[in-house]
């Protein structure tokens, strides 16, 4: 995953964007989320983890204290009321989404509203979308586990992405995002998967992730495991969500976009003092940051 | 225990469900996994919140049955390595090369069989001591233990539950709506027409509430020194890379005993998690906002969050025990080995020493519709 | 304890300032009612109050607003949260949380309050308001009028010492009204507390303002210290002051009594007054019919044998308290339910049968939310739509609509038109199949006395196309002005059947205003009153 930095784009649409040390943290929070996923492909045989079934648990509290850390470093101070109204908004619709898909590790429509919400609103704010929808949609359905930090992270990616996607418009950009949709579907089930993999299958089998062997044959083995546990439901599902991006995409992003206008983000708000005291202007959606003065 | 019905602490769930899961972890020994299974489905039963997510146990009882199944079922597909008894003799059809040249099919051994039904087991016994957490705790309540650092994810994720039914509500009410327009309300094409109207009614709403919050304070955070906010970012920056450091140490390292693993490794890790945390913490502080009717943390809190951890401490000393292990090798009745049963059986506290679920909150529950 | 400065606000990208010149200063304690029609600024007025305009919405102020002793220049609007409470005009659109006691909490943990404090406050806000029975209730159970006091109570807890209310009763029913009239009331009186409110019903409210800001067109905004003086000059005015105006009465009446002091004379010399001829019953056949009808949800009976006959040309008034069954009535009548007994028929069909263009030649229904109706991203997609269902000739929903609302732009968003526009297009939209059976739920929910006005007229002329219009509704001056027959639903039963002048002047609870004030005299509305009056009296 790469690194948003603060986006070049600067635009009245962007309701949040991020500082560089944010774009800091993200990173590193991204690279350790990474490593804790692809951890069974290079994992060496010398390794504690390779001889423990615990690892899943332990690496999904200190990536959930990480996510703590890295969504306080990309949210807080950074989003005013109305972006944070919008953020509600967006992950409730996403949340809402949430029971048409099951499982854990698929892919869901929920995602939909990820892409197309970090699709019109920036690469910081589909970022942290991902992070709450998820998490809101887990308290919802009662689907809190030790796989909440990981799904929240993958969403985020999947949210982050579609916002730095390159710009286009039209038939085209709904084209782009269903595109982005199946790719974004079928790493995003890579990854879980991979999570999952190492819980479910340890010692002898088959399919089982042998510590230390090559990557190549760790792959393949992981590749048969996808293939005969979730393919079935993964590659239909992408379909699904492609038609739902196709159909709904464009009206969709017209009224994020609407909304986004009516809000006013960036708006200025200008006290003109007629008896000579002086003009004053104070940024409308100030961050929280620069309240009192 | 004469504690007036209240609702426990939602910490103390997760850390006493937590704890089982830990102690699931450690072992396949089935008789040890279905007793914790048990143990958990007796808490439940005792002191569950009425209302939706109350019916998680059952959820993730039925998932990581699938869990098993899957997994026994990869032991057919597969087979195994072909070591000792077989079972059944299926046959064989290799995969290409780049599928680590697997193959389908071939003989199925009693020893492969159990090993993978005590292996899905074991995962099916974690699910289940989540799901119990889940049923324990009412997921909202989850919130209150959001510190204070994370003020606005905070916000926002009540915002996104609050307006979530609502949002179920509105779709019911227009696809009434449309029939009144003489349109059809069936079909995905119906669905997406309706659910457009909805999220662009919930967009709208996003303007109306965020200028609700603005009136009533929301933001009104104190400002941070620039020093404190280097050293923050400072903190947290050498604290993750304190983790990848330690990340790395974990993937090439050796065991515990071996040079060097005590650098890098679990230490390293847990150490830069911790310093991150503290600079969030730090972060933290300029968030000037307080919590309504906090939850206390009394001694029936302690007693339940300690009786799970007890398990998880047991487990975790016994380390590879053979008699955590379920036997493959021959095939044959495990053992029930005395003090992790003992260790188990103490997480079964909770069913008498938390205090019991106030009726109110029942009544309350039932009335929200589901 | 406000005080506005030469106040003008102009909107970014708009030519001409929405309000002008506004220097107005409001004393403590005083209730304040803002007077305007829709889209006078009403609005921005109040937000400028705790500095939500300009600072959230962008746009420039010019002069100064201080509340409370603090410059809204300087503070933003979380900054005065503890002295200025602000509830918009839908609180449910505003709600953070999901329970009452928690949303009542909310300001003060923004404001970091004190546990201990925070706990008090809720008690006591509970108790001001009337709230303690619902205090752990989800706030999607609630009824419009609680809603409305738990938004009420949600900005209180932070102790402001200003409370701007926009629209708070607008859309509620008499009762609901009432509670929450009553609780601001209590906040004036006992806890002295400076209230500004906008409401499109003056009849409610006006007599209980100490003083009114009257907004004229072009954003001036004039101060009449007392409301009598307000009211005499007031585009907009409740029946019992346009009444007054008519007879001449000084000082202008506010409430029925001081009308009735007022209305003595008038009485003696009307006394003989005949009313207006009820139209004759239509001998044609009914066109809706219902029938010994059994409905509800699950067990819950909603309705019970209950037997109704709409003709042709009728305008039928279904009243009743909230959950007598109004809207399950109307829905029947839709075929949006199916009756758990006895028959249902329209037009010869069973609604619930109906689909398509045979379903909206034969019945329109307007819900409560008529945007529940509208789902295009414009208006002229959506009239292009409402063609293509009915079957209309293209061009059809347009026409209707753009004779009523010329000023709207085809390219508008429905969600961007105000809420009297928004009825009309639904209307707009329903028409256009030209449905033998229009049906409406609380058309008159939000809207101002022009947009009502309108409304009527449209009703009106249904009925003389031959068409036939069943409204549930609270509002007895629109039955008066509008119904030929009176339905009363109470506890599932039908309790009054019959045409509307005599179910008007039979219980006060259905009494318009100047019903109240010329009874006996049997007259209903201002106009009835002007037609029988001798030319000579003064008006």
């Amino acid at each position: 995953m790469t690194a948003p930095a603060a986006s070049p784009v600067a635009g009245s649409d962007r309701p949040l964007r991020l500082a560089w040390r944010s774009a800091a943290v993200l990173t590193l929070v991204s690279l350790i989320g990474l490593a804790m996923f692809v951890w069974p492909l290079f994992v060496s045989a010398q390794s504690d983890l390779a001889h423990s079934a615990d690892a899943p648990l332990l690496f999904a509290v200190v990536l959930a204290l990480l996510v703590v850390v890295l969504a306080n470093e990309v949210m807080s101070g950074q989003l005013d009321a109305k972006a944070l109204a919008l953020l509600g908004v967006l992950a409730a619709a996403a949340a809402a989404l949430r029971p048409l898909g099951s499982g854990v590790t698929g892919f869901q429509p929920m995602f939909v509203v990820l892409i197309l919400g970090g699709r019109a609103l920036g690469p910081g704010f589909g970022f942290c979308l991902g992070l709450v929808g998820m998490f809101a949609s887990a308290l919802l359905t009662g689907g809190v586990g030790p796989w909440l930090p990981f799904q929240m992270l993958g969403a985020a990616w999947v949210g982050m992405g579609a916002g730095l996607l390159p710009r286009c418009g039209g038939r085209l950009e709904v084209a782009l995002l269903a595109g982005y949709g199946v790719v974004s579907a079928v790493l995003y089930g890579f990854l879980l998967n991979l999570w999952f993999w190492p819980f479910l299958v340890t010692g002898d089998a088959g399919v089982a992730f042998v510590p230390g062997d090559a990557l190549s044959a760790n792959l393949g083995r992981f590749l048969a495991f996808c293939l005969v546990t979730s393919l079935g439901f993964d590659i239909p599902r992408a379909i699904g969500n492609v038609v739902l991006i196709l159909v709904l995409g464009g009206p969709a992003l017209r009224a994020i976009r609407r909304a986004t206008r009516k809000a006013h983000f960036g708006a200025v708000a200008t006290f003109a003092d007629q008896n000579g005291g002086g003009d004053s202007t104070a940024p409308a959606s100030a961050s929280a940051r620069s309240s009192a003065r | 225990m004469t504690e007036p019905p209240r609702l426990l602490h939602p910490g103390a769930w997760w850390l006493w469900a937590l704890g089982l899961a830990t102690a699931a972890a450690r072992t396949t020994n089935p008789l040890l996994l279905l007793l914790i299974a048990a143990v958990a489905g007796l808490v439940v039963a005792e002191r569950r919140v009425p209302g939706p997510w109350s019916r998680s146990y059952t959820a993730f009882l039925k998932f990581g049955l699938i869990v098993i199944a899957v997994r026994v079922g990869l032991e057919f597909v597969f087979g195994g390595t072909g070591l000792g008894v077989v079972a059944v003799e299926l046959p064989s059809v290799p995969l290409p090369s780049w599928l680590a040249g697997l193959t389908l099919g071939g003989p199925v051994t009693w020893d492969g069989l159990l090993g993978a039904l005590f292996e899905g087991l074991r995962l099916a016994v974690i699910l289940i001591c989540i799901g119990a957490a889940n049923s324990l705790v009412n997921p909202s309540r989850l919130l209150r233990l959001v510190p204070a650092a994370l003020y606005e994810a905070g916000v926002a994720v009540v915002v996104s539950m609050t307006l979530a039914p609502v949002l179920i509500t509105d779709i019911d009410r227009l696809r009434r709506a449309r029939r009144l327009r003489g349109r059809s309300t069936r079909g995905p094409r119906a669905w997406g027409q309706m659910a457009l109207p909805a999220f662009s009614g919930a967009l709208d709403r996003s303007v109306a509430l965020a200028a609700s919050m603005d009136s009533r304070g929301y933001g009104r955070a104190g400002d941070q020194p620039a020093r404190v906010r280097h050293l923050n970012t400072a903190l947290v920056v050498a604290g993750l890379i304190g983790v990848l450091l330690g990340l790395y140490g974990l993937l090439t390292g050796g065991t515990p005993g071996s040079p060097g693993s005590g650098l890098f490794g679990w230490p390293v890790l847990l150490a830069g998690a911790a310093l991150a945390a503290a600079g969030s913490l730090l972060a933290g502080r300029r968030v000037t906002r307080t919590h309504y009717r906090p939850d206390p943390w009394r001694l029936p809190e302690w007693l339940v969050a300690v009786s799970g951890l007890i398990p998880a401490a047991v487990f975790v000393a016994l380390g590879a025990n053979p008699e955590l292990t379920g036997p493959a090798s021959p095939p044959g009745w495990p053992p029930l080995p005395l003090v992790p049963a003992l260790a188990v059986l103490v997480a079964a506290l909770p069913a008498v020493v938390a205090p019991r679920v106030p009726s109110d909150t029942a009544a309350e529950r039932e009335a929200v519709p589901a | 304890m406000i005080r506005f400065a030469d106040v003008t606000v102009t909107y970014d990208g708009a030519v001409t300032p929405t309000l002008t010149g506004v220097d107005v200063t409001v004393p403590e304690g005083e209730l304040v009612l803002v007077v305007g029609p829709t889209g006078s600024g009403k609005s921005t007025l109040l937000k400028t109050v705790n500095g939500l305009v300009p600072h959230f919405t962008g746009g420039t102020l010019h002069g100064r607003v201080v509340v409370a002793d603090r410059d809204t220049a300087l503070n933003p609007p979380r900054e005065l949260a503890d002295a200025v409470g602000y509830v918009a005009q839908d609180p449910q659109q505003g709600f953070v949380t999901d329970s009452v006691e928690d949303e009542l909490a909310y300001t003060m943990e923004s404001l970091a309050v004190a546990p201990d404090v925070m706990r008090r406050r809720v008690e006591d806000t509970l108790d001001l308001l009337g709230l303690t029975s619902l205090r752990h209730r989800p706030l999607r159970s609630l009824s419009g009028g609680e809603r409305q006091r738990v938004a009420i109570g949600s900005v209180l807890t932070a102790h402001p010492r200003v409370l701007v209310l926009d629209e708070p009763t607008s859309a509620l029913d008499p009762q609901a009204a009432e509670e929450v009239l009553a609780a601001v009331q209590r906040l004036v009186h006992d806890l002295g507390l400076t209230v500004v409110m906008s409401e499109h019903r003056l009849e409610r409210v006006v007599q209980y303002a100490d003083r009114v800001l009257l907004l004229r067109p072009g954003g001036q905004v004039v101060d009449y210290p007392d409301p009598a003086e307000a009211m005499a000059v007031s585009p907009l005015a409740p029946a019992v002051v346009d009444l007054g105006r008519l007879a001449g009465w000084q000082p202008l009446p506010l409430s029925i009594r001081d009308a009735r002091r007022h209305a003595a004379g008038l009485r003696e010399q009307l006394a003989d007054a005949a009313p207006p001829p009820a139209p004759p019953p239509s001998a044609a056949a009914a066109v809706a019919q219902v029938d010994g009808v059994t409905a509800g949800y699950r067990d819950v009976s909603v309705l019970r044998e209950v037997s109704v006959q709409v003709q042709p040309r009728d305008i039928v008034a279904v009243m009743g308290r909230n959950g007598a069954g109004k809207s399950t009535l109307l829905s029947l009548i839709a075929g949006q339910q199916a009756p758990q007994r006895g028959t249902v028929r329209v037009a010869g069909h069973d609604p619930t049968g109906l689909q398509g263009p045979g379903l909206i030649r034969t019945v329109g229904f307007v819900p409560q939310e008529p945007g529940d109706l509208l789902w295009s991203e414009s208006v002229g997609q959506e009239c292009r739509a409402a063609d293509v269902d009915a079957g209309a000739p293209p061009g059809t929903t347009w026409t209707l609509f753009h004779d009523l609302r010329p000023d709207v732009a085809e390219a508008t968003h429905p969600g961007d038109l105000s809420e009297g526009t928004r009825l009309t297009l639904a209307l707009a939209v329903m028409l256009a199949g030209d449905p033998q059976v229009l049906l409406l739920d609380e058309p008159t929910r939000g809207l101002d006395y022009c947009a009502k006005e309108q409304l009527a007229q449209l009703l009106r002329r249904r009925a003389e196309k031959g068409r036939a219009v069943v409204i549930a509704t609270h509002d007895v001056e629109l039955v008066a002005q509008v119904c030929t027959r009176m339905v009363m639903l109470a506890d599932g039963d039908v309790v009054l059947d019959t045409d509307s002048r005599s179910g008007a002047v039979s219980s006060p609870a259905f009494a318009p205003q100047v019903a109240k004030v010329m009874a006996p005299v049997p007259l209903l509305t201002v106009a009835e009153v002007r037609d029988v009056l001798p030319q000579e009296v003064p008006s």
